[in-house]
């Protein structure tokens, strides 16, 4: 087991590698840069050429892309991921700053859509082609269907209308300092990103709890006179668990998806929100060190997730 | 229609963008109808048919397209004759809005407005772009300021007087008792000097150094007004006067004193910070203004707080708070709504007049001309575009209106070579109907468009790209404008040829200098005073920087601009930068195609009252240096209830 984790961190690295030498050079390749992208909103007025270079040179944008590169990745190794173009303080900081509220919505997210998709899978399942099973099967697929920002914008318009609370969209108060006003702003995003991650875990969870209700060995529990409780809970949901424990993992990356049009529309400063301004506004540091931490999020969240695996199933040999 | 009656009817004759879907939509079907009734003879071989059939087709398409247009017309009309009938209740409603500017205000309170994102600098001198001055317009003065940005009329800022003996002088009487803020981070910078007295040496360094141009390293800077500077020759201090001596007769220059951008900060911080003036902090800012800056975080937040010292009455509101900006209109319609910020605009202003809507009685909405004016410009420095024809076809095939009532629903008025928001000297509304490119009988300027377009060779240019600039169309309401700007085109010329792109301004900036763009759709340099002529001369005079068209015409423009540059005679001067004008609409405008300049809804809670130019009216041009002093917040206003901002930083 630890020499596959090792191997797989090794493995990590890599791929981190090739995912940092992949954004400096797609980003090389947008047009413009934050030199020009400062100037949009003077709509050509008054800006120079020898202002934007002036600008670029400041900025260190003025030299050789290889330099560039070069640098990027010393500063890489020595964990220094640069400034912020925009604020001028390290992109670091930007980071400390934006990844608390990523990740407090991003557990609201993952802890509404698995409260919902695991009891409904499991209900959908014990109650297969049944009443029960259809509703909750129509409304997974309706979850599916669901933008985000639909079911958010819907449900916004019905918080303004009735006056139901306050969602501080310009106090942005952490879930320690505030946790009620905090829980009231993410409130719609929480429930908007869960019920869209919903559908495909309840779905497999679905189809994986019928398939293991069907085993000899759960007949031959029933047959024992088991209660039904016990062989969903402790003889089904434990093996059918396993590929959808996969698939959550993977959800994560979606999730970080779904967090930059959630971030963006109730104006929570977390890494989905910074990485479309870092992306509008070329400020390329920013840019790369947040696809960075995202790339190394997914890469090891998946490793957590293999382990995990290796845990809960004796079977499966990771070594 | 006058001025005035444009503005309070704006709303009445706005065609929404619900009925303009709605005929559309007829038209749509009408059309689908008829195709599929085409593809229905799949039998027929018979190809001419077919093009005969495609034809008829597109004929009967073209006139349900014309039906769907006369009902847009009819129920324009109406919409007019239901807002006539209305008219006791919006006479009560302009008399209650009469009623709340004649308030006498209130002082105290903070104000919460939103904030850019990026600011490039904290130098006035250095900036090129309005975010900036919003803030900085709180904090320093300037040497006059206008008392009507849009009429142009001035009042005194660090001057208290001024005289123009000729068209080559300016005598500033400088205002005693001003002095540099005396608490706050700028003044507890130890390269400031804190409560000093504001000399008449302060305001010739900061005049000094724009027009040189210099950095303290010797290189060139970013100085964005270094030409209108320029045109002073010395300047002459004596005995609390400043005497500036202009290089020509200029009679624009005096309205270029209350400018926006013409900031005045303390020499000996702006020679300390100039270095590293692009890094945005509160420490290296200091004023003489009203407010003291307190917090600066772009993308953060952004405090004031009154400047007890302040040389004049000083200002309202106790503190402004810019929180950052919202990127997308739900959150702030959040913010909005819940009384997190004060007002709101948006690009669509459907969203705006939606919201309204549902608070009649606790908001109220104004409109405001948009100093960003609206341009197609083509290149004429490069082929195919050096041939005339082809310009002048462009140009008159751009359809204003059906732009204004697809971008801006309605909100927004055609402009000439000089926009219609510097209304002195623009052609008048009623008048510019009478040239072909704004001509209302679009079918005329169709056909005019089009011969121009098949003699300059049109048809044999290929695919053509036109560019839309990205801060444009990232815009949710104007993500459609690339293949809108493209159909309008095609729809003119019967072509499929145009194709809509999208360019950031990075890709456009240096095509631009180089004059190697593309054909593009945006807008043009802020119009930052009502004052036309300045503007004329920089677009269009032989060799000026902003001639990006290499328009070349000495005696029909060159001499016409000088001479009204120099005229005192109001008259004169207009006459002739009306003939000016003609000569370019003549011309295609030379591939600086000027659109129009559309209309901003903005929409307040009743307890904000900001500077308005009437009831219904807000001010066209900045008016950040208005606002600093006389916008107020009114905690009495039953709307005030539930109200909950942040608080501004205290020093």
């Amino acid at each position: 087991m630890q020499q596959y984790i090792i191997r797989r961190a090794v493995l990590n690295v890599f791929v981190l590698w090739i995912v940092a030498t992949l954004v400096f050079f797609a980003v090389q390749v947008l047009p413009g840069n934050f030199a020009t992208q400062q100037f949009a909103s003077a709509n050509l007025g008054g800006v120079t050429p020898e202002s934007i270079a002036r600008a670029e040179a400041v900025l260190g944008l003025d030299r050789p892309v290889v330099e560039q590169y070069g640098t990027f990745l010393w500063d890489l190794v020595q964990f220094d991921l640069g400034e912020s173009f925009r604020s001028k303080r390290s992109v670091w900081n930007e980071l400390g700053k934006a990844v608390p509220y990523s990740l407090e919505l991003g557990f609201l997210i993952v802890l509404v859509g698995f409260s919902i998709a695991i009891p409904v899978g499991i209900l959908s399942a014990v109650h297969q082609d049944k009443l029960p099973d259809y509703v909750l099967r129509g409304g997974a697929i309706l979850a599916l269907a669901a933008p985000v920002f639909w079911t958010a914008s819907i449900a916004v318009i019905f918080v303004l209308k009735w006056d139901l609370f306050k969602i501080d969209v310009t106090g942005q108060p952490h879930l320690w300092e505030d946790p009620q006003a905090a829980l009231q702003w993410y409130l719609i995003p929480m429930f908007a990103g869960g019920i869209a991650g919903t559908a495909t875990t309840m779905r497999l969870l679905r189809s994986q709890m019928l398939e293991v209700l069907r085993q000899d060995y759960v007949v031959t529990a029933r047959a024992k006179g088991l209660r039904e409780r016990t062989i969903v809970m402790r003889h089904a949901l434990r093996n059918a668990w396993l590929p959808v424990l996969t698939v959550m993992g993977l959800t994560i990356a979606t999730i970080i998806g779904s967090q930059i049009v959630l971030e963006q529309m109730f104006n929570i400063p977390g890494v989905g929100r910074l990485l479309f301004q870092s992306i509008f506004l070329r400020d390329t540091p920013l840019l790369e060190g947040l696809v960075l931490v995202v790339a190394f999020v997914v890469v090891f969240t998946n490793l957590f997730v293999d382990v995990l695996y290796g845990l809960l199933d004796p079977r499966v040999r990771l070594a | 229609m006058s001025e005035r009656n444009y503005w309070t009817r704006m709303r009445r004759q706005r065609v929404s963008r619900r009925t303009m879907l709605g005929a559309s939509a007829k038209a749509g079907v009408g059309a689908a109808g008829i195709a599929l009734v085409g593809c229905g003879d799949d039998d027929d071989d018979d190809v001419v048919a077919q093009v005969a059939e495609q034809a008829d087709a597109q004929t009967q398409a073209r006139e349900q397209t014309e039906q769907a247009a006369e009902q847009q017309a009819e129920q324009a009309a109406e919409q007019v004759e239901q807002a006539e009938q209305a008219e006791p209740a919006e006479q009560a409603a302009e008399q209650a809005a009469v009623a709340r500017l004649d308030m006498t205000p209130v002082d105290g309170g903070t104000i919460v407005q939103q904030s850019a994102n990026v600011y490039e600098t904290v130098d006035a001198s250095l900036t090129v772009a309005s975010p900036v001055i919003q803030v900085l317009a709180r904090i320093q003065s300037k040497l006059l300021r206008f008392s009507n940005p849009d009429s142009g009329e001035m009042t005194g800022d660090l001057a208290s007087g001024w005289e123009t003996p000729d068209g080559q002088t300016v005598v500033l009487q400088l205002r005693d008792g001003v002095t540099w803020h005396s608490e706050g981070p700028g003044a507890d910078n130890p390269a400031s000097t804190a409560g000093r007295a504001l000399t008449a040496e302060d305001l010739a360094f900061n005049i000094n150094r724009q027009k040189a141009g210099l950095l303290q390293d010797g290189t060139d800077g970013p100085f964005g007004r270094k030409g209108y500077w320029s045109s002073i020759e010395t300047i002459d201090i004596d005995d609390g006067a400043m005497t500036m001596n202009l290089a020509g007769p200029d009679a624009t220059f005096i309205q270029g004193l209350a400018n926006e951008f013409n900031l005045m900060g303390q020499p000996e911080l702006l020679n300390a910070v100039e270095a590293e003036a692009v890094d945005i902090a509160p420490e290296k800012v200091i004023g003489t203004g009203p407010f003291i800056l307190t917090e600066w975080i772009p993308g953060e937040g952004i405090s004031a707080v009154r400047n007890p010292d302040y040389y004049n009455k000083g200002a309202r509101a106790d503190s402004y708070v810019w929180i950052q900006s919202f990127e997308d209109p739900t959150a702030y319609r959040i913010g909005f709504e819940q009384k997190q910020v004060d007002s709101m605009t948006d690009p669509d202003p459907d969203v705006i007049m939606a919201i309204h809507d549902g608070m009649v009685d606790e908001s109220y909405l104004t409109y405001q001309g948009v100093a960003n004016t609206v341009a197609i410009y083509v290149n004429p420095n490069v082929e195919p575009w050096n041939d005339l024809r082809l310009v002048k076809a462009i140009d008159l095939a751009i359809d204003r209106r059906r732009l204004i009532q697809q971008f801006h629903n309605g909100l927004g008025k055609v402009s000439g070579p000089v926009s219609w928001m510097q209304q002195a000297w623009a052609i008048p509304q009623e008048e510019i109907t009478d040239y072909g490119a704004y001509s209302v009988d679009r079918d005329a300027a169709l056909v005019e468009a089009n011969a121009l377009w098949q003699a300059g060779g049109g048809p044999d240019l290929g695919p053509i790209d036109w560019v839309t600039s990205e801060t444009w169309a990232l815009r949710a309401a104007w993500n459609s404008t690339p293949e809108i700007i493209a159909t309008m085109f095609n729809d003119a010329f019967s072509t499929d040829q145009f194709v809509g792109v999208t360019k950031s301004y990075g890709e456009i900036i240096p095509s631009w200098f180089g004059k190697t763009f593309d054909p593009f759709f945006s807008w043009i340099p802020n119009i930052e005073i009502p004052d036309a002529r300045a503007d004329m001369a920089a677009a269009f005079k032989t060799g000026s920087p902003g001639n990006i068209w290499s328009v070349n015409e000495p005696d029909e423009i060159d001499a016409k601009v000088d001479a009204a540059l120099a005229e005192l005679d109001y008259d004169t001067a207009n006459g002739l930068i009306r003939e000016v004008q003609d000569f370019v609409i003549d011309n295609g405008q030379f591939g600086r195609c000027i659109c129009y300049n559309y209309i901003y809804p903005f929409l307040a809670w009743n307890y904000l009252h900001p500077t308005l130019k009437t009831e219904s009216e807000g001010w066209n041009f900045l008016a950040s240096s208005l606002d600093a002093n006389d916008q107020w917040i009114d905690p009495n206003d039953p709307s005030h209830e539930g109200r909950s901002v942040p608080s501004a930083k205290p020093i």
